[in-house]
């Protein structure tokens, strides 16, 4: 039974709900609607919502334990025996799923149904599977074509089962409700309530996001790390995958990637921080309200660029001529992406960034700390460095991690601007690389979930994910205290 | 009080002697104020200098990428070499290849050549070099669809290969062809001699949006049609999901949620997760939706996902401000009448704080449509010719790409010309998001209440 | 206290230390302050009292031009002191203030220690030649404020961990530690309980032997208390000015009288 079905029939019914429920509970007062506890619009309601909700939280369980279900069904229906000659359970699991969707629903689908191949040997069904458009990790064989057979078969009867249990479930949930719809029946509490329980399973969707992250890198990283031993991916300090092997000749080791990261994003920061700071302050000590009200707006334009537009203008513009000014006439490197391309665009990326936040922070500065050292004979720069930056000091320094968080985690800059070569370096005209450079490298292509080349991305991602969320909260942490110290 | 004044003199202060003879002390200070308040000045211009430098630097470059270079010719759709069959059946005219089509550009090319009166020194192969490939699987196709047009002589606009159009948008030269093994200096004077007849022109191009990318060797025809659509559906989507339930979940955090540490865990969460760098969002896409949930590759329907996600603190965070602005009066007045706390938000707090969802929505999106890195992740980079089908079609399934990643992609390729196509694609990006900025400044403009 | 105090003390009218003349305030459209003239002598405590929004805090800015950090303020007239115009093009504000001091409504120590709190005036207009210098200033700043004795062993704790009375005499420790001749307070009690109060209105009495103390305060019987010479304004004119006892026992203003009587205000 096709999804989009169910759910057509799934709308038919709660739409079907809704009209006899309303009609049933006018119907109870005799058609004085004033009689009823509600109003006629929330048995109605009632009526959609218990015909529906129970019916669409089954479907969603269902489809996600379905699967499940089936790979441990096909993993013992295909004893160690038959696997070919090197290759993982995993990536035969795989090839039988493949194999059943493509007789499914492939070209081959008509054909196969009207029984054309029920002599074909596997080799021939499989040179047709890939004709249409179905990707194969080996060549099919006997035992994976019949567990295919056998998963497809299992998996129609299942969606069967589903189709009719889901719709079932609707039919019961609104016949309760339509044989509740009378007058004293208090239908807008019941409305309410699950209308509060929809609104808190939304904001719940927050930690299911978080918990989908951290769930999601956690396995893959585990992973990797029974492939790869943990002390090497933190202490190694090369970082050369190879391509062919498996796991034992590459080097993953993160040291040149965290270097790389951490050199970029500090010259990010020497760029964007004083810029910043002091745009903050002029702006909001020093400037005409004409100047700022043009300024202002003009500087966070920067901040609503896209970065893929920043990688661009550091590989197009920026590279070459760091390279063809400074870098090649000191024989410093003759490459345009370069740590320094990359830390000069995304400095510029976070001055909006820096400054914006450094504005709210200096301008929750009372207003008596200034009168006090103006009234002293202070100038204003004076009162500025010695009183308002000082009391402003764990605001900005909250800032200015917050930038530091970004700066680690930016993607695209670094993608365009800082290279591919993985290098433990103090040269700025050198092209280095980042964790989020690689992440990207590994995960695009050609990618074999089962080699640790592939994997390392994941635990590259983890400690990415932690290093930002520390940097974050404790960011957020220090912000929060220093607000609180002036309210 | 003991010591509380200790007699003696006053000691001798700043404020001592004339008020109006300057100290040099005093001058100093001055001085300082003067630099410091110039560091501040300098500090905003510069911001100001990088902004006009990058817009700067991806509109010239870019901007070229809306003129295109095009050949004027007829071509004589020769029924021997098209259909031999002469039954004008789609099978047995699809098994000609563009190999078969391209000698009648050759010829249709020479015929134009002489019939300007042109003396060109080349043979008719190397001249053929003026003409994109692309053209010959165009010219292909336009004959697939219209079986009819075999055996006429047809009108054709050509698009001309990318080294000439680069010729006439300043990337290629005289000098630069010497040392070019795609392009010749006989090449580049045949096209100025087609260009003074008339047969050669360069023109606003609007294929450029909505034609479908083009392999590594056509730069001339690679186009953002799939990129376009792919970004639409991906907004779609967003949209879609992330505004009523980024709505759903402020109206519980700012009316509904008690005070308890189920709700602050929900509000420290969402608030990281506004930090969280967009390309862990993207290994989520692929682990869950594509490894786990079995969704395809480079699907809209999983950048969709991925980037609802990545969107939902956005909005939340500015619905929550939109809500917070509404005064409590409103909701007092709607309970005293005996509105249910339900009723009193959906009837009364939710419309008027509708403006600002939307302009927190509206930049949302505009986050969503820039955003690169987690789309790498999920297979958008990959060369995608076919447009996808409609939404009901199930078009959210099909592989597409999205704006940003096209202009990555290009980057990605050899030929310099690509650079052009994705300063390009930028300028199309940029004029998507300072539409819906201006859409949100105006709502906000418009709609705005102060109580 | 004995609030009659003030009939019995003689006030010994030294010079004129601030002369106004005709000084006109706008705040963009608002005419804050009109045609007000005074005479402020030196060594004497003089009381600004009326109404709230009366204009007494706003005069009290002009004299060493605070009001010319608010960009929406404008002060026309003539202010002097000791004969100087203060708006003359060439005083500079900053050694203006530094020559007259202010304590603010709100005890408003900077997140500092209480040495650097009071050192901080010397510090910037170079008032030490080296450290035990400063710390000499610092010392006879606090003793002058009457703080000495209760913060000497703890000169590096910060200043905003005092108490609210103790946070009024650091301020006006600080801005005695530059030496000023004129001495502005901005109603510099209202913000403290009668104990903290009453320290600070013994250190106002104090402060008198050196200094020309100009306060502006919304409580009568403060200023009966503390000041010799009292001046009334209402919707930002002058009033009356005079002796203090003579403006409290003998107005001659009917605005005057309705407010000491407690009419208005």
């Amino acid at each position: 039974m096709q999804v989009s079905f169910i759910l057509l029939s799934l709308a038919a019914i709660g739409a079907l709900a809704f009209v006899t429920a309303r009609h049933r509970a006018i119907a109870s007062v005799g058609g004085d609607a004033r009689r009823l506890h509600s109003l006629p619009i929330y048995y109605g309601l009632n009526g959609s919502i218990m015909a529906l909700v129970p019916a669409l939280a089954l479907l969603v369980a269902w489809m996600l334990v379905q699967p499940l279900f089936l790979d441990g069904a096909i993993r013992s229906d295909l004893s160690d025996s038959v696997l070919p000659e090197g290759s993982a359970m995993g990536l035969v699991v795989s090839d039988v799923r493949r194999v059943a969707e493509g007789l499914e629903s492939g070209p081959l689908a008509q054909s196969f149904i009207a029984g054309d191949f029920a002599d074909a040997t596997p080799e021939e069904v499989g040179r047709m599977l890939v004709r249409g458009g179905t990707a194969l990790g080996a060549p099919l064989t006997r035992p994976v074509l019949d567990a295919a057979m056998e998963y497809r078969t299992t998996s129609r009867t299942l969606r069967w089962i589903m189709g009719i249990a889901v719709l079932a479930v609707a039919v019961i949930g609104a016949a309760v409700a339509i044989h509740r719809s009378e007058g004293s029946y208090r239908a807008r509490n019941v409305v309410e309530t699950g209308m509060l329980g929809l609104l808190m399973v939304s904001a719940s969707i927050a930690i299911l996001t978080t918990l989908g992250i951290v769930m999601s890198m956690l396995f893959e990283t585990a992973n990797f790390f029974s492939q790869y031993p943990f002390t090497r991916f933190f202490f190694n300090t090369t970082w050369q995958p190879s391509f062919s092997g498996r796991g034992g000749a590459s080097e993953l080791g993160i040291l040149p990637l965290l270097w790389g990261t951490l050199y970029i994003s500090l010259i990010a920061l020497i760029v964007a921080v004083p810029i910043g700071l002091f745009s903050a302050i002029y702006l909001s000590e020093y400037a005409g309200r004409a100047f700022r009200s043009v300024a202002k707006p003009t500087i966070e334009i920067l901040a609503g660029i896209p970065t893929i537009v920043y990688g661009l203008f550091a590989l197009i513009t920026v590279g070459p001529l760091l390279r063809d000014a400074i870098a090649s006439p000191l024989g410093l490197g003759n490459s345009a992406s370069s740590v320094m391309t990359a830390g000069l665009v995304m400095g510029i990326m976070l001055i909006p960034f820096v400054s914006s936040l450094s504005d709210d922070i200096i301008n929750a500065v009372p207003q008596a700390m200034r009168d006090g050292s103006l009234g002293l004979g202070a100038t204003k720069s004076e009162t500025i460095r010695m009183v308002i930056v000082p009391a402003a000091l764990p605001g900005i320094v909250g800032a200015v991690l917050l930038a530091a968080s970004r700066a680690i985690g930016e993607t695209m800059i670094v993608v365009l601007g800082a290279g591919a070569a993985a290098r433990l370096d103090l040269n700025p005209f050198e092209a280095m690389t980042t964790v989020t450079v690689k992440i990207v490298s590994q995960l695009t292509g050609d990618t074999d979930f089962n080699s640790p080349e592939t994997l390392v991305a994941f635990a590259l991602g983890l400690t990415l994910f932690v290093i930002t969320l520390g940097l974050n909260v404790l960011a957020l942490f220090i912000v929060r205290k220093y607000r609180e110290q002036y309210e | 009080m003991t010591d509380a004044t200790a007699p003696g003199a006053v000691p001798s202060g700043a404020g001592q002697g004339s008020l109006l003879a300057r100290d040099t002390r005093t001058a100093k200070r001055n001085a300082a104020e003067g630099r410091f308040k110039i560091y501040g000045l300098v500090a905003v211009c510069i911001g100001i200098a990088a902004l006009i430098v990058l817009l700067t630097s991806i509109l010239t470059s870019g901007l070229s990428a809306f003129r295109q270079t095009t050949i004027d010719m007829q071509v004589t759709l020769d029924e021997e070499r098209l259909d031999p069959s002469g039954a004008r059946d789609y099978d047995e005219m699809a098994r000609v290849t563009t190999f078969g089509y391209a000698p009648l550009l050759r010829d249709g090319l020479q015929a134009t050549i002489a019939a300007a009166g042109i003396e060109a020194d080349l043979d008719p192969g190397d001249a053929m070099d003026l003409i994109s490939d692309e053209s010959i699987a165009q010219l292909r196709n336009r004959v697939l669809d219209n079986p009819d047009l075999v055996g006429q002589t047809i009108d054709l606009t050509v698009l001309a290969s990318g080294r000439i159009d680069g010729f006439y948008k300043g990337r290629v030269s005289y000098a630069s062809a010497e040392l070019d093994s795609n392009v010749s200096p006989e090449q580049l004077r045949l096209a100025e001699a087609l260009e003074e007849r008339g047969a050669l022109r360069t023109g606003l191009d609007w294929r450029f949006l909505t034609a479908p990318d083009a392999s590594d060797t056509r730069p001339e025809a690679a186009g953002l049609g799939v990129a376009i659509l792919g970004s639409a559906y991906m907004m779609l989507i967003v949209l879609v999901l992330a505004l009523p339930i980024g709505v759903a979940a402020s109206i519980y955090l700012e009316e509904f949620a008690p005070q308890n540490r189920w709700t602050d865990l929900i509000e420290v969460n969402i608030s990281n997760l506004a930090a969280v760098p967009s390309i862990v969002f993207g290994i989520l896409g692929l682990a869950i939706f594509i490894n786990f949930a079995g969704l395809p590759q480079s699907a809209p329907i999983v950048g969709g996902l991925v980037l609802t996600l990545m969107t939902l603190p956005t909005i939340i965070i500015a619905t929550r401000a939109a809500l917070k602005a509404v005064p409590p009066s409103i909701r007092d007045a709607a309970l005293g009448l005996g509105a249910s706390k339900m009723q009193s938000v959906f009837h009364h707090v939710l419309p008027l704080a509708m403006p600002g969802i939307l302009t927190g929505t509206i930049i949302g999106l505009a986050q969503a449509l820039g955003e690169t890195a987690p789309l790498l992740l999920i297979g958008m980079v990959a060369f995608v010719r076919e447009y996808p089908d409609t939404p009901l079609d199930g078009g959210f399934f099909d592989p597409a790409t999205a704006l940003p990643v096209q202009v990555f992609n290009w980057t990605q390729r050899s030929d310099p010309a690509f650079v052009e196509r994705a300063s390009g694609a930028i300028i199309v990006l940029l004029a998507f998001l300072l539409l819906m900025n201006l859409t949100a400044v105006f709502l906000r403009r418009r709609f705005e209440r102060r109580w | 206290m004995n609030d009659m105090r003030h009939v019995e003390r003689t006030v010994r009218v030294d010079t004129t230390k601030i002369t106004a003349r005709d000084v006109q305030v706008f705040y963009g459209d608002t005419h804050a302050i009109r045609n007000v003239s005074v005479d402020i002598p030196d060594k004497t405590v003089t009381a600004f009292i009326g109404p709230s929004g009366c204009g007494k805090s706003t005069f009290l800015r002009c004299l060493n031009r605070m009001n010319d950090t608010i960009s929406v303020a404008r002060v026309e007239g003539r202010i002097e002191i000791d004969g100087e115009d203060i708006y003359d093009r060439r005083v500079d504000p900053v050694q203006l203030r530094a020559k007259v001091g202010m304590v603010f409504q709100k005890p408003n120590p900077f997140p500092k220690s209480i040495y650097d709190n009071v050192a901080y005036g010397p510090r910037i207009h170079g008032l030490a030649r080296d450290r035990a210098d400063l710390d000499g200033i610092v010392e006879k700043a606090l003793r002058r404020a009457a703080l000495w004795a209760e913060v000497k062993d703890r000169l590096s704790a910060a200043g905003t961990g005092l108490s609210g009375g103790q946070q009024q005499r650091l301020c006006i420790a600080r801005a005695v530690a530059t030496s000023p001749e004129v001495l502005l307070m901005d109603e510099p009690c209202s913000a403290l309980d009668p104990i903290a109060t009453d320290q600070v209105e013994n250190l106002i009495h104090e402060l008198r032997e050196n200094y020309s103390v100009v306060i502006v305060t919304h409580s009568m019987s403060q200023a009966s208390r503390v000041s010799q010479k009292t001046a009334y304004f209402h919707l930002g004119e002058l009033v009356e000015y005079g002796e203090t006892g003579q403006i409290f026992t003998n107005p001659q203003d009917e605005r005057t009288e309705n407010y000491i009587t407690g009419r208005i205000g």
